[in-house]
């Protein structure tokens, strides 16, 4: 199986602060990989480092075959790069279906000449997506609520948002930045449905920043765990719990001293 | 009655223009959320390269200097003029636009317009200084000799024509991907940049097509009245045009119309006329910025989003093909948060 992502030997600082020291590591084709580690470790740095929000100081970021490192944020996402943020940054001002149309690259009205002139062509084509997009947001429960402003919905209801947004968006990988953060339990659940469905069905890789140890067992078949900017340990969730570092670095030393004494 | 006459078509042609700037600043802010606080300059660059387009030569021997004196016919100048606007949007947007947004935009738009405004006045060279241009040359030079009353007429029918074109523009371009796009990015600028968009190219498209829209309404401006000096494109100018944006309704083009309506025609052009007072001429100006400077604060405190907000996209739907087969999922949440909104 070929990589999809790889992440080699990165280097990222903000003025003194190395916020990511040396970090590498692989993230296989069709695959949910997870991103874990304590607060402060760097993986949402690392999130925006791959996303193109972050530049790094060195090293490289090598996505579906290219050294995306040098690349603008849009050129990555161009390349079927999609990421989600720890916040929901939905487009409060319009609705739940503009969100979605919004996202879709390559629409012929998005050049002036065919906005202003040719509006027939481009309304047919919205009218496909619309179609499309209510499909996305039937899956995700949100049909109902198409034609309310996105600012109007649930903390919960614009988590599902922004995953219909990206799904909208046809990536070949989901950078999900703590994607159940603040969500209830019976939601986590039906997210991570969601994801395992969307990877079973459309082979998306996905590499997802998460603390809910439950839902990485669930969903992720590989974990990759990084502590002070770089990356600890990589494995299956199972090899993992039986490394010492890894329940140190994310448990602390007091663990250290029980699971030794 | 001809001078009754007179002044209606007067007022026309100001509610006119006013709205052309409006809608052209709705599409940078209300549509793109683009701040920029020197619409006016727009205005006055569209307004200056069409007279030097259309004068003749400048006569130094009556102390008069500006540059070029091409002398072209006038719709030649015209379009000119429109460019030269459209251009100066352009590179106010290579500064501005790659990295700049919100207030930090705003202040080096608003610095450029001052600094526009200073270098045209004080450099007696570019545009005559502080005395301004006169005599430019209008469409239809005869009639306007002749029967000032007639021109006033035709130019209330070809301000409203092109008004109205650029009305259908602006609505073409609103209910458009582009538009969604510009829309999305007065939302969250990184967000539409993370899903693959070049928001750079965006805004700038909506910089450049407000500017050039302005600059439309400062040719037809000087077209009428056939001059045009600093003192009729001060800061203060700009602000009139924000606030019959915002008093109408930003992202909204009928609201754009209705407070061009409101603040340039009723508050600013009407009261104009008020009889002044001797004793302290400045007066009824000085009332007038209060009344209209109150509208906006009452506006932005009753109605933040303006007397006719900013209209919910509709669009043509079919019903889901399979609308009982909701996913496991799907129907759940469905349920469970719907009842949340």
């Amino acid at each position: 199986m070929s990589n999809v992502l790889e992440v080699n030997d990165v280097h990222v600082a903000f003025g003194g602060l190395k916020a990511i020291d040396g970090c590498s590591f692989t993230v296989e084709k069709g695959t949910i990989t997870a991103l874990i580690g304590p607060n402060g470790a760097g993986k949402s740095t690392m999130v925006g480092s791959i996303a193109g929000a972050v530049s790094i100081t060195s090293g490289s970021i090598i996505f579906d075959g290219n050294n995306i490192s040098g690349l603008p944020t849009y050129k990555r996402a161009q390349g079927g790069l999609i990421r989600t943020y720890q916040i929901s940054r939905e487009f409060g001002g319009m609705t739940v279906l503009e969100n979605l149309l919004v996202v879709r690259l390559g629409q012929s009205g998005e050049s002036l000449i065919n906005a202003v002139f040719r509006p027939k062509k481009s309304k047919d084509e919205t009218n496909q997506l619309v179609a499309e997009a209510n499909d996305i947001l039937n899956t995700f429960g949100l049909y109902r609520l198409r034609n309310e402003y996105a600012s109007n919905l649930s903390g919960g209801q614009k988590r599902l948002l922004e995953l219909s947004r990206a799904v909208m968006a046809k990536p070949k990988m989901l950078l999900l930045d703590e994607p159940m953060a603040g969500v209830t339990p019976a939601l986590i659940e039906i997210l991570g449905q969601h994801l395992l469905e969307l990877n079973r069905s459309t082979g998306m890789s996905m590499l997802l920043v998460e603390h809910n140890l439950e839902v990485v067992d669930k969903i992720c078949s590989r974990v990759v765990v990084m502590a002070v900017g770089k990356r600890l340990a990589e494995g299956t969730l199972g090899e993992l719990r039986q490394n010492r570092d890894v329940v140190e670095a994310y448990l602390g030393g007091e663990v250290h001293e029980r699971v030794g004494g | 009655m001809s001078v009754v006459l007179g002044y209606l078509a007067t007022i026309l042609v100001t509610f006119f223009t006013y709205n052309i700037f409006t809608l052209g600043l709705n599409i940078q802010f209300g549509y793109a959320g683009i701040l920029n606080f020197t619409v006016i300059t727009f205005m006055a660059m569209g307004a200056y390269f069409y007279a030097v387009f259309v004068m003749p030569p400048a006569n130094a021997s009556n102390q008069v200097f500006y540059i070029l004196g091409l002398h072209w016919p006038w719709p030649l100048a015209s379009i000119a003029g429109v460019v030269a606007s459209g251009a100066l949007g352009y590179l106010i947007g290579l500064i501005a636009l790659k990295r700049l947004r919100s207030d930090y935009l705003a202040i080096v738009t608003l610095a450029t317009g001052t600094l526009l405004y200073g270098l045209s006045g004080d450099n007696n060279k570019l545009f005559d200084g502080w005395a301004g241009l006169f005599s430019v040359n209008q469409p239809f030079q005869s009639v306007a000799n002749n029967h000032p009353n007639t021109f006033s007429w035709i130019f209330v029918v070809i301000s409203g024509v092109v008004m109205l074109a650029v009305w259908w523009f602006a609505n073409q371009l609103y209910s458009s991907p582009l538009g969604r796009s510009m829309r999305a990015i007065r939302e969250d600028q990184d967000v539409v940049d993370a899903f693959g968009k070049n928001t750079f190219k965006v805004r700038m498209l909506a910089m450049v097509i407000g500017s050039t829209i302005v600059g439309i309404g400062g040719v037809l401006t000087i077209q009428y009245i056939g001059a045009l000096s600093p003192a009729g494109w001060t800061t203060g100018e700009t602000f009139v045009v924000w606030a019959a944006l915002l008093v109408g309704g930003r992202g909204n083009n009928i609201g754009a119309m209705l407070g061009s309506l409101l603040v340039a025609v009723i508050f600013n052009e009407g009261t104009r006329y008020l009889p002044q007072v001797s004793s302290s001429p400045n007066l009824v100006p000085d009332l007038r910025n209060i009344i209209i400077g109150s509208l906006v604060i009452l506006s932005i405190w009753f109605r933040p989003q303006g007397v006719l907000p900013e209209k919910k996209a509709k669009f043509y739907e079919l019903p889901l093909k399979d609308k009982y087969a909701q996913t496991f999922a799907g129907a759940k949440v469905d349920q469970d948060l719907a009842v949340e909104v």
